[in-house]
């Protein structure tokens, strides 16, 4: 029986995937600063779960912005091939992937489970999940409550500022001059949909589309999204496990291939307690 | 090793890291140095007035500050940078700049560059746009003006010998950096992007007759090398302007691709093309620096109407260098608010599809704080093309 | 969209006269669409390119891409259009009327029509496209020969129009043979390239009157602007940048010049009334810099609603008094042109020399400064736009160093009142041309609040 692991070290949040022939195990934390520990923390609390030893494991890869701090894995992929080959697995028929984190979004357009194009926006806040936890705060609700109370509006208010401190000003003042909650809030996912479609139309946009990351779970910004795209966009169930789960995949793959050829891959690490935190 | 060689290319590390100590050392011997930023600016003449010319370069590791009290932060990033280390002293040695009419970053700044620092010479050459009979008539007698004033700056008029003397040497410079890019060609290269990026970039800092030496003396360490010291890779090209420094290549390399070729301001766009000997020879330098340099500021009319010859007569080179180093794939790497090639990546891109190469568009600021940005986007171009 | 569209508040002009522009302009834009119709060929033109009156000569009807992107800006419905330039892979960094103009072709294309909605009926696709290779602006160069892979069988013709730069060895006598040889030359071209698309000859008498007609225009135009030293003034930047469309988009006909002959008219009637943009005139500043967001024109009545007007501006004021300047004893009217040009791009310069540390741009400023009475210096950078905004700061800084013209009292260090002078107070605003997105309406009127109390405070410790 083999075993593979895919860990995503995301600016928000840290996953691992364990899988043989499906997901064994699979755990979300929240990342912090101190990514390496956490990293190997995430990962023992996987283990546990699968009931499984770090030397059972034949490949980890890591992936997500803080994929180099992770000295246990065998090799670091980007987050793009990775949620290209993650979507893929779970909707064969998906040809674009958005990925909206915490800190970036990205757009990928994917053949075969390969990524053919990308484009992403890693340089502003206000085209990822910060925009909304910066508005929820400003409007004194949860992040999760967004979604719901949007759906309610038939009437989004117009949010004009794309920079998130003025956007931030901008529904205080409304919420003052009295434009209703759920009108303001469904003009803030406007806002972020806007935003992240503007960059994904960059790619030549084709069904079946698929969102991932945190905000998925945003049903409010899916439906804002699907209106400004002109496309149906598919939610998976486990959004924020995409990532990970491509890693593993592609993990297996590599040593798949590598036994055709009658290689084997050596794994870098031997345990998980041989790491020194420092 | 030839310790002597190995010696030369740690000169090569030293000049580029103390960028301009050997200028700093001929205007103590009481040289006129002359700073310029943009390939357009004739060399050849600043060296036949008998001054040195000096290329500006920015820092991408000092963030912009002091510059930015006078220039607008809406302009070209590498230019800004440009005239913020100019501001902050680390060109003090310069006894004047030349600007030529590149883009509208540098054209639109002339009189901010002029009144800021104060230089005691400084002239801004009109390259037209255009490049039709009366263009190339016109710019010669811009020429002619830059000759004269460059000639009452320095006391002493520019004869026609100094003039063809200095044309002889830049034809050679062209010759030895076209000798270094066949260490290129082979499959791993002998010599890495990173360290051309190097040996160039210092070659514009020393007068004409000292970069020839260096480059001849570089050119016999890397004939001494039997093999390659590289790993057979994926063999990129970067399209793009200014990059005038390491990082951007070094990036690309660690990740564990070759960079090969080029068609960048400070490689081929500058170093390749000659300088006709036959004839008048500032119609020759009129010819060389407005037609033969291929920059998109330059207007290439589209006679035929036909989509696909006009790619080819504006971007044919681009083409010429991929097969003849073998590419495999290329970045296309434009600054953040610039205009010229801005209005062509979507050209430029259909372009490499028509030649079957895969391309990524990377639209950057002018700063080692990207380069994390940068590393995930290459990356994940890197893997695409496996 | 409808819902912003209809708390938009309108804007208020001074001038009947900038009023009626509105609908001038959408009748041009309607003649655009109508002249393959009426058998007339069209170009895709720029303002400010010389080739105003040779168009006209010849019945050309002239495609203003600048100008429609304004519109779309005004209407605040530039955005769809600028998302669609940046799926192209154009950067949002780029010039905004172009970004605008280059996504509505390629949908235009596309689709085979006009867009859904396109405003005012629409941008016509043309005949011909006329680049203009100049020192003015990159765009100028590049964003036809962008829009040609969109329309590969519209032919460009690109005329190159250089003026010689500011040297402090270089007198511009020196080197003004060749660059009107140049010109002249280039426009030759322009008109060869202009019978060959239309299958005519220029009709050369037709040339010269109209040239003239452009020249009396500029004179009429200058004149009529002048006016605007009064106190109160009759009226102010926000109506200029709506006055400024005939001698930009209608230069050479007899319209161009029948309206400022009536805005000449008006504004005297207003000032035989002394009536002025605003019934208590506070404070009188110069634009001095920066083309207007189009879509905040309202920001002018901000202005105006705290006693400030603007008699005058330096964006868009794109002519000089022809009787000022050379102009050779010649009938032709190629060259009469080209020393248009040169005169007008060389006009400061000989009054800077005399000014030490001065620059024709600063001049310019110093000259309106000192005519309309004028106590502070705005300027709008506008991000997209690297022609008309790089320098802005740097002509702030320097008029400021070498012209203080305003007496106050200063407190020494021993407690005794001393006189001394300063510069005039300056504010820059930020935002963009056609891209609302940039533009915040909150920080920019804290600015202006702010500026206003700055320009009171000057006020009250001036001495005489």
């Amino acid at each position: 029986m083999k075993y593979f692991a895919g860990i995503d070290i995301g600016s928000t949040m840290t996953k691992v995937v364990i899988i043989n022939n499906g997901i064994i195990s699979s755990v979300i934390g929240p990342t912090g600063p101190e990514q390496r520990r956490l990293a190997n923390k995430v990962m023992e609390e996987a283990l546990n779960k699968a009931v499984l030893a770090f030397e059972s494991i034949n490949y980890i890869v890591a992936t997500g912005y803080g994929r180099i701090n992770v000295p246990f894995a065998d090799k670091q992929v980007t987050e793009i091939t990775c949620h290209a080959k993650g979507v893929a697995n779970l909707f064969p028929e998906a040809k674009t992937v958005i990925d909206i984190g915490g800190q970036d979004s990205k757009g990928i357009k994917i053949d075969n489970g390969r990524p053919i194009d990308f484009v992403m926006n890693d340089k502003c806040a206000a085209g990822s999940g910060r925009f909304l936890e910066i508005t929820a705060d400003a409007l004194g609700i949860n992040i999760e409550e967004m979604g719901e109370l949007a759906l309610q509006s038939d009437n989004p208010a117009q949010i004009s500022n794309i920079c998130t401190i003025f956007a931030e000003q901008e529904v205080v003042n409304k919420l003052a001059e009295g434009i209703p909650l759920r009108d303001l809030v469904a003009g803030v996912l406007e806002s972020l949909a806007s935003r992240v479609s503007r960059m994904v139309k960059r790619l030549n946009v084709e069904e079946t589309v698929v969102i991932t990351g945190g905000v998925a779970k945003n049903a409010g910004l899916v439906k804002a999204l699907s209106d400004k795209l002109g496309y149906h966009v598919s939610v998976p169930s486990e959004p924020l496990l995409t990532g990970a789960i491509g890693a593993a995949l592609l993990g297996k793959d590599l040593v798949m291939k590598a036994e055709k050829d009658g290689q084997y891959l050596e794994r870098k690490k031997r345990s998980l307690r041989e790491i020194e935190i420092l | 090793m030839n310790k002597k060689n190995i010696d030369i290319l740690s000169k090569v590390e030293s000049y580029y890291s103390d960028y301009g100590q050997r200028a700093r050392e001929l205007k103590n011997e009481g040289k006129k140095i002359i700073g310029y930023a943009c390939s357009l600016v004739p060399l050849e003449i600043i060296t036949a007035a008998g001054c040195i010319p000096f290329r500006i370069r920015g820092d991408v590791h000092d963030p912009i500050t002091k510059g930015d009290t006078n220039l607008e932060t809406i302009a070209c990033p590498f230019y800004r940078s440009c005239f913020d280390q100019s501001v902050k002293g680390k060109y003090d040695f310069l006894d004047g700049s030349v600007v030529a009419h590149g883009c509208d970053s540098m054209t639109r700044t002339y009189a901010v560059w002029q009144y800021t620092l104060d230089l005691s010479y400084s002239h801004f050459i009109n390259l037209p746009h255009t490049l039709s009979k009366s263009s190339m008539e016109f710019f010669r007698a811009e020429l002619n003006t830059f000759i004269k004033s460059l000639g009452r700056f320095t006391g002493k008029e520019i004869s026609d010998d100094a003039l063809a003397e200095a044309i002889g040497l830049y034809n050679e410079n062209r010759d030895k950096v076209k000798a270094l890019y066949e260490f290129r060609k082979p499959d791993p290269p002998t010599v890495s992007g990173t360290e051309i990026t190097k040996i160039l970039t210092v070659g514009s800092s020393l007068p004409v007759t000292e970069a020839n030496n260096l480059f001849d003396k570089v050119l016999e360490e890397l004939g001494q090398r039997e093999e390659s010291p590289f790993k057979k890779a994926r063999r990129i090209m970067i399209d793009g302007a200014c990059v005038d420094n390491i990082e951007l290549v070094k990036l690309i390399e660690d990740l564990g691709a070759n960079v090969v070729i080029d068609t960048l301001c400070n490689g081929t766009r500058d170093n390749l093309p000659h300088t006709e000997t036959k004839g008048d020879p500032l119609s020759a330098l009129a010819d060389r620096y407005l037609d033969k340099i291929n920059c998109p500021r330059t207007y290439r009319e589209n006679k035929d109407q036909d989509l696909q010859k006009e790619l080819e007569s504006r971007f044919g080179d681009i083409g010429f260098y991929a097969r003849e180093f073998n590419v495999d794939a290329a970045i296309l790497y434009v600054y953040k608010y610039c205009d010229p090639f801005g209005f062509e990546v979507p050209a430029r891109k259909s372009y490499f599809d028509s030649i079957k190469l895969p391309v990524l568009y990377l639209e950057d600021e002018y700063s080692t704080g990207t380069i994390g940005q940068l590393k995930t986007r290459i990356q994940a171009f890197l893997e695409m093309i496996q | 969209m409808a819902e912003e569209k209809k708390k938009h508040k309108k804007r208020r002009t001074a001038t009947k006269a900038a009023a009626s522009i509105g609908p001038m302009v959408k009748a041009a834009i309607g003649g655009t669409i109508k002249a393959k119709e009426e058998g007339k060929k069209t170009a895709y033109s720029f303002i400010v390119c010389l080739y105003d009156e040779i168009l006209r000569a010849m019945d050309i009807v002239p495609v203003w891409t600048e100008n429609y992107a304004g519109v779309c800006g005004a209407k605040r419905d530039a955005e769809r259009f600028l998302e669609r330039a940046e799926s192209l892979s154009f950067s949002r960094s780029l010039c905004t009327y172009a970004l605008c103009g280059l996504g509505f072709d390629q949908w235009r294309e596309e689709l085979a029509e006009m867009p859904p909605d396109a405003p005012w009926g629409g941008q016509a696709r043309p005949d011909m496209m006329l680049s203009s290779g100049q020192i003015l602006c990159d765009p100028r160069n590049k964003w036809y020969q962008a829009a040609q892979q969109f329309m590969p069988d519209v032919p460009i013709h690109n005329v190159d129009l250089p003026y010689p730069f500011y040297e402090d060895d270089i007198h511009y006598s020196e080197v003004q043979d060749y660059y009107i040889k140049h010109i002249m030359e280039e426009l030759r071209g322009l008109v060869a390239f202009l019978e060959k698309q239309t299958g005519t000859k220029m009709d050369y008498d037709r040339l010269r009157e109209t040239v003239d007609l452009g020249e009396r225009t500029w004179n009429l135009l200058h004149e009529t602007y002048e006016l605007r030293r009064a106190v109160p003034t009759p009226m102010g930047t926000g109506d200029a940048m709506n006055t400024m469309v005939p001698m930009a988009f209608m230069l050479g006909t007899q319209t161009a010049y029948d309206f400022y002959a009536e805005l000449n008219k008006e504004l005297k009637e207003k000032i035989a009334r002394k009536e002025g943009v605003i019934e208590n005139e506070k404070y009188r500043l110069l634009w001095g810099g920066g083309l207007p967001s189009w879509f905040a024109l309202t920001d002018f009545n901000y202005f105006n609603s705290k006693g400030a007007v603007f008699p005058a501006e330096t964006t868009y004021r794109m002519i000089q008094p022809i009787y000022n300047m050379y102009m050779p004893d010649t009938n032709d009217p190629i060259e009469r042109l080209a020393w248009r040009w040169f005169g007008y791009w060389v006009y400061w310069y000989d009054q800077a020399r005399k000014r030490p540390g001065s620059h024709p741009d600063v001049e310019w400023l110093i000259q309106y400064i000192e005519d309309y009475q004028i106590e502070g210096v705005v300027m709008h950078e506008a991000f997209s736009c690297r022609t008309w905004h790089l320098g802005l700061i740097w002509q702030l800084n320097q008029l400021a160093k070498i012209y203080k013209p305003i007496p106050v009292l200063m407190l020494g260090k021993d407690g005794s009142e001393k006189k001394s002078n300063r510069e005039l107070p300056s504010l820059v605003l930020e935002s963009d041309i056609i891209d609302i997105t940039t533009y915040s309406e909150i920080d920019t009127r804290n600015r202006i609040d702010a500026f206003i109390e700055t320009l009171e405070s000057v006020k009250q410790s001036k001495t005489n």
